[in-house]
């Protein structure tokens, strides 16, 4: 009995069961390998599919789509997410932890009625302030700008509530020290709290930059120049414009999708953790 | 002494002024422009002012069969998918909780993978997967003489945008579930064992209720996001074949996308909330009560 103890999260899973569960992790796993194993291939050995490794495996997708920067503006695409996704998560890591600090530690007027408003915006789904939110940026002149993705982001609730229970759980006493020593609040907030918070930060800035990797919906509707797009709505024109070329989009595919797994596995632990954190995806 | 005291109450300010300003500006007033909106009719592509026409968008969608329509699209995506998504979730995460920890946090980035897919990736994809011509499913399934319409046909469209769904949404309720698992202390099973209990019925007498926030929370949340669906059906069917798989928030996009009717997509918009806020108020009741 002891013994067990120090292996908490074992129950003791037969073979079978494991079988089972690799098996499935397989499965889920295998679809996103055919996209870099189908990139490889000619056209008519997608359409005339006989196996799924390529018969006579080509690098013509990857070389069409990255030498034609007229027509496939794919590196562009790639540097406009990636400074999208950046700026982002740079926006919203900032303004949340000083908001959030705020609200969780410093005497605020108002604070009473405008926390429970805050909290109360993370039910209200996106599309619900899509329609109002082009307008909006219409009026800005931002629509077909990169800010009409950024600066938006920063108002939205999560990050600020992940923060703001993070610092309630930072124990005062630090804090308290630092003040009787003479510190001013920023002095405090930027090297006592902030250092402490790193996880909670690396957290939130990952999620928030997959998120932004990945959203769909919001260049859709706020981008019109192909040369303005980001990479998913850019990968999402080979859908139309090269219908039948699937060799050409499997290498898009593959090539938006490489970042970001690489991100995962790098950073997996923060990113489980602030999904277990919240439970989230929509 | 009054007045330095005064004074720190604004200084809080200082920290959260910028959120504050962006939190007002792009949540806030949109919230509350949307509701404003949905009281006028504005075609934005006619040169016709926005006009107040008090509730006629709400009317309009109480007659509009293609809103009934899509209403009952959605509904039906949230009712075929939640369930086994949710189910398959407890089961891996079970089988995730079991597994042997040297392995676990692989097996565990495995089943998160497809989670951090962009939709347009993984809606290519899958189109692919699904084409009946040279699509790769009907490929496997052509030596045995099976030529599936997966979404081509009316009936097997929406069921097909729902197992990508399961595929590509899976993580998150796993995720939650595994690490509210991972609280109920082992020892409770330890006990249970030792008085004879047998898997099943540890499953039913310890997990389950010992797990009901988690599964509560987690319920919801996918309900409100199922019921928001629009990537997948936008990537692979387009709403089609015979808009058998137009859901709201399609419904909503072409509205105010593709034909500018602002005014009548802003009430759409509205009604979605609506609905979203009573599944969450019924869901919360209904488990509370259990």
């Amino acid at each position: 009995m002891r013994l067990r103890r120090n292996q908490p999260s074992n129950q003791g899973m037969g073979l079978a069961g494991e079988t089972m569960l690799a098996l499935g992790a397989a499965l889920f796993v295998l679809p996103i390998v055919l996209i870099a194993i189908t990139a490889f291939k000619p056209d008519a050995e997608i359409v005339h599919f006989k196996s799924v490794l390529p018969q006579t495996a080509t690098t013509g997708n990857f070389k069409e789509i990255l030498g034609n920067p007229e027509e496939i503006p794919i590196f562009r695409w790639f540097l406009n997410s990636v400074l999208v996704s950046s700026a982002v998560a740079l926006l919203v890591v900032t303004v949340s932890s000083m908001a959030a600090y705020a609200f969780a530690r410093l005497d605020l007027a108002g604070k009473r009625w405008i926390f429970p408003l805050i909290i109360g915006t993370l039910m209200v789904p996106g599309q619900v302030l899509l329609v109002p939110a082009y307008l909006i940026l219409n009026r800005l002149g931002w629509l077909d700008t990169p800010l009409a993705l950024i600066i938006p982001a920063g108002g939205g609730a999560f990050g600020f509530f992940l923060l703001h229970q993070f610092f309630l759980g930072i124990p005062k006493d630090l804090e308290e020290a630092a003040e009787l020593d003479g510190c001013s609040r920023w002095r405090i907030f930027w090297n006592v709290v902030l250092p402490l918070s790193r996880p909670a930060l690396a957290s939130l800035a990952i999620f928030t930059f997959v998120g932004s990797w990945n959203d769909f919906l919001g260049p859709l509707v706020f981008l019109d120049s192909v040369d303005k797009y980001t990479l998913p709505v850019g990968v999402a024109l080979f859908q139309t414009s090269y219908y039948a070329e699937y060799g050409l989009t499997m290498a898009a595919a593959a090539l938006c999708t490489l970042p970001v797994v690489v991100a995962f596995l790098f950073f997996q632990r923060f990113i489980t953790q602030s999904v277990a954190l919240t439970g989230l995806k929509d | 002494m009054t007045s330095r005291r005064n004074l720190s109450r604004y200084t809080g300010y200082f920290f959260a002024l910028p959120y504050l300003i962006l939190f007002t500006g792009f949540v806030l007033l949109p919230l509350f422009y949307g509701l404003t909106l949905s009281l006028f009719r504005w075609e934005m592509l006619s040169p016709l002012p926005a006009q107040f026409v008090g509730i006629a968008n709400f009317q309009e969608a109480f007659h509009d069969n293609y809103f009934w329509q899509a209403l009952g699209t959605t509904l039906r995506f949230v009712l075929l998918a939640m369930p086994p998504t949710i189910g398959l979730a407890l089961l891996i995460a079970a089988g995730l909780r079991a597994a042997p920890t040297k392995r676990q946090s692989f097996y565990r980035a495995a089943y998160f993978l497809p989670t951090i897919m962009t939709i347009s990736v993984a809606g290519i994809l899958w189109r692919w997967f699904y084409n009946s011509e040279f699509g790769l499913f009907n490929a496997f399934l052509a030596p045995a003489g099976v030529k599936i319409p997966w979404i081509t046909d009316v009936r097997w469209a929406m069921p097909s945008i729902v197992l990508m769904t399961l595929w590509w949404t899976i993580g998150g309720p796993m995720m939650a579930l595994l690490a509210g698992l991972q609280n109920i202390p082992i020892s409770y099973y330890e006990a249970a064992s030792i008085d004879g209990a047998k898997p099943g019925t540890q499953f039913w007498r310890i997990t389950l209720p010992l797990l009901r926030p988690v599964l509560l929370f987690v319920v919801v949340l996918n309900v409100i996001g199922s019921v928001q669906v629009f990537g997948q059906v936008y990537m692979i069917t387009r709403g089609g074949p015979e808009l058998s798989t137009r859901t709201l928030v399609q419904y909503i996009y072409e509205t105010a996308f593709n034909n500018y009717r602002m005014g009548y997509a802003a009430a759409l918009s509205w009604l979605l909330f609506v609905l979203i806020a009573l599944f969450s108020f019924i869901q919360f009741r209904l488990m509370r009560e259990q």
